[in-house]
């Protein structure tokens, strides 16, 4: 083949273009660890890269859920566990009261401590929460109970999307707790012993002993599903939290550079290139220009 | 037999003939890096001297180094990969505007709307949780607009773009009329118009970087230059190529004024080829998927949307006003007036009694994300789909690039060893003439040493 000048200069820019490009490319991954920077670097990478960045972004958000739900959660179940406690507290007392050796006055000083109870079990059954009243179901702005122990909520529970394949409740029914029908009304239960109590009915406080042991298994059990609700929430969030680092893992192997392969493609391609110019150098000088 | 008087003419014609090869060669040399030269060779012939049987020399002229077959290959080869370029080129700036790897698309800002209506579910009644439903679905119907009209403002510069390309064509198809005319001219008048015809073939090689370009060489001198399978120029006349908008908004390309014909289905190569290609498959395709999935997008969450209640009581607003047809979604979606700047209208419950705590909506909102659009795809997955379709197509251009080039490079170096100059060839016809010349003048003084002899003789 006859070999021109302008072939000879056109062969080494294009060769020196080449390697300098695969070059600047692999120095490009070697430095920044990134394999996939654009679309085009890798399609079917890209495409995954951008679901698993959806679904990260899914878990993420759902993570987030947790946390904030998770507040309330632990304490709906500190006060369903103090508002047992009272009721551990009534029947102590009621027990107490069903002694026939105590005279009148004291069972009355007994009523007057029970009636005290009953405003802190108002307090509990209104405890507020991040997003409201805790036990008011949907209706988080008004107070779950009124003085009486009116139920004034609603029986809707919060639900959250936490992953799974039906929403998550997680709220904790105050009627439920407090004043179900067909089961106990606590505040009914407390009031009726301390009305025993206050006018020294002995009979009516025997007869009070089994109700407050009732209302004290309905908020054991209340208390109860509200541990179960958190412990869903911890299972979820333990599940999230490794489907997070798989997504982040296969998002690493999906869009990462290799750092072996690319610092040893980077150095061979560095190696290539000096060679390039080295044989560049010695095309472009044996050119015959010299020889005139 | 010749005379003495003949050999002198002989010397004197081998001395015009190789200071005429020492010419050419020196013009060789002179143009060994002009683009688009053509390395000449001297045409040398004996001439006969009268009636005498032994001839001198005479140089009858020059001639071009080229093959026409490899000519017309490169026109084909450089067009070819001036389209893939130029395709490669305006695919990238598609690329771009869905480069989530690069934060540039709307991947977030999809994955935003929905964490925002889980963060919702968590907390219905908290103004900022409402607030931030605004102000994710203001950012995607606002990012959706960006890369909506991007692409549409990329389709009316490529119009434009093919406009300034055929007002190129058009010009180099001018300057070539008007070289042809010139070329048949000299050639009538038997001048050499070696120069003339490398300014044609020079403006054939930027001709062929914006269109298909096909010769045919007339015996007259001049080439019927054809573009897009159409005749652009004939003898010394120049048919204008156009483009104009079809009826369903891709590029038109015409040959001939008034009406003319159209001849888009024969457009193959050059920068006109690589900017149709773009414009009229890529950036449509992309821009139909992208309004597909605002407007899957928009109208499913409207519809749940409106089927739950703001904390204002009030159900069936619609969270984005969104275009009555998918054409142009992704540009017109914008955040509904019906609930921006009102927090309140965000419907996070389900129904009015389960205001206002009620997440029963919310939850159904965030579930779109996971839920198939009309397509049998999610949202994140159509996205994923979108932005693997455009690496697909770019990454399959840039290879089309490489492999354009390397044709081209292939066949320039053919031409090259064909038409090109070697200095090694130079330098051999160099002292080829150079000692020739001189064994010429030579014969000159022979001629003269004899005849002084025979003066001499004679006068004695």
């Amino acid at each position: 083949m006859r070999v021109t000048e302008g072939m000879r200069y056109s062969q080494v820019l294009s060769n020196l273009a080449s390697i300098t490009s695969q070059h600047a490319e692999a120095s490009q991954q070697a430095s920044t660890g990134i394999r996939v920077g654009k679309p085009s670097d890798d399609p079917i990478a890209a495409a995954e890269l951008a679901r698993l960045r959806a679904s990260s972004s899914q878990t993420s958000a759902h993570l987030s859920t947790i946390d904030v739900v998770r507040g309330d959660a632990e304490l709906t179940e500190s006060t369903l566990s103090d508002a047992s406690d009272i009721f551990v507290r009534l029947k102590e007392i009621a027990l107490q009261a069903a002694n026939g050796n105590l005279n009148a006055e004291e069972r009355r000083t007994m009523g007057v401590e029970v009636s005290g109870m009953k405003d802190a079990l108002l307090t509990l059954g209104n405890a507020r929460g991040t997003r409201g009243y805790l036990f008011a179901g949907s209706q988080v702005t008004t107070p779950a109970f009124d003085q009486n122990g009116v139920f004034q909520g609603d029986d809707v529970a919060q639900v959250v999307p936490i992953g799974n394949s039906t929403p998550t409740a997680v709220s904790t029914s105050g009627q439920d707790a407090f004043v179900v029908a067909g089961g106990r009304d606590v505040f009914a239960d407390l009031e009726s012993l301390a009305t025993a109590l206050a006018s020294n009915d002995e009979t009516a406080i025997r007869g009070a002993i089994d109700a407050v042991d009732a209302s004290h298994a309905q908020l054991v059990n209340a208390r109860a599903r509200s541990g179960l609700i958190l412990s869903k929430l911890d299972a979820s969030q333990s599940v999230l939290s490794s489907l997070d680092t798989q997504q982040q893992k296969r998002a690493q192997e999906a869009g990462a550079a290799d750092p072996f392969e690319s610092y040893t493609r980077v150095t061979a391609l560095g190696q290539t290139l000096d060679r390039a110019i080295a044989v560049s150098r010695q095309l472009l000088d044996t050119g015959s220009g010299n020889r005139f | 037999m010749g005379s003495l008087n003949q050999l002198l003419y002989t010397a004197r014609d081998a001395l015009t003939a190789q200071s005429y090869g020492l010419s050419v060669t020196g013009q060789n040399i002179t143009n060994v890096n002009t683009p688009g030269y053509v390395k000449r060779d001297p045409l040398l012939e004996t001439r006969a001297l009268g009636t005498a049987t032994t001839g001198t020399v005479t140089a009858v002229g020059l001639r071009r180094a080229t093959d026409v077959y490899i000519e017309r290959r490169e026109l084909t080869a450089r067009g070819s990969a001036s389209a893939a370029s130029e395709h490669d080129k305006q695919l990238a700036s598609v690329e771009a505007l869905f480069n989530d790897l690069g934060a540039t698309g709307m991947g977030s800002a999809l994955d935003g709307l929905f964490s925002s209506f889980s963060a919702l579910a968590a907390n219905p009644n908290d103004p900022t949780a409402r607030g931030a439903v605004l102000g994710a679905a203001d950012a995607f119907a606002s990012r959706a607009n960006a890369i909506g009209d991007s692409l549409s403002d990329a389709k009316n510069e490529l119009f434009k773009a093919a406009q300034d390309t055929t007002a190129q064509i058009n010009e180099k198809a001018n300057s070539i009329a008007q070289l042809n005319r010139r070329i048949m001219a000299a050639e009538a008048q038997g001048e050499d118009a070696a120069d003339l015809k490398d300014q044609r073939n020079n403006l054939l090689l930027g001709l062929s970087t914006l269109v298909d370009v096909r010769t045919i060489p007339d015996d007259n001198g001049s080439l019927i230059v054809q573009a897009s399978g159409a005749t652009l120029v004939e003898g010394q006349d120049a048919r204008a190529l156009s483009v104009d908008l079809a009826t369903d908004g891709s590029l038109k390309i015409i040959s001939g004024k008034g009406g003319g014909t159209e001849v888009t289905q024969f457009l193959t190569g050059g920068t006109l080829a690589g900017i149709k290609e773009a414009r009229d498959v890529d950036l449509f395709n992309v821009s139909d998927k992208l309004d597909k999935l605002v407007f899957d997008v928009g109208n499913a969450v409207n519809a749940q949307h409106a089927a739950g209640f703001g904390t204002d009581g009030t159900t069936g607003r619609n969270l984005f006003d969104v275009p009555a047809v998918t054409l142009g979604a992704a540009r017109g979606i914008r955040l509904s007036s019906a609930v921006s700047g009102n927090p309140a209208a965000i419907a996070a419950a389900s129904t009015a009694t389960s205001l206002p705590g009620g997440s029963g909506n919310a939850v159904a909102l965030a579930d779109i994300f996971n839920t198939p659009l009309s397509g049998g795809r999610t949202a994140a997955e159509t996205y994923g789909d979108i932005v693997g379709d455009i690496g697909q197509r770019k990454a399959a251009v840039a290879q089309a690039v490489d492999t354009q080039n390397a044709i081209k490079e292939q066949v320039q170096a053919m031409r090259e060893s064909v038409s090109g100059v070697s200095l090694d060839e130079e330098m051999v016809s160099l002292t080829k003439y150079q000692r020739a010349y001189e064994a010429a003048g030579r014969v000159l003084t022979t001629v003269d040493e004899l005849l002084q002899d025979l003066i001499n003789r004679v006068g004695r």
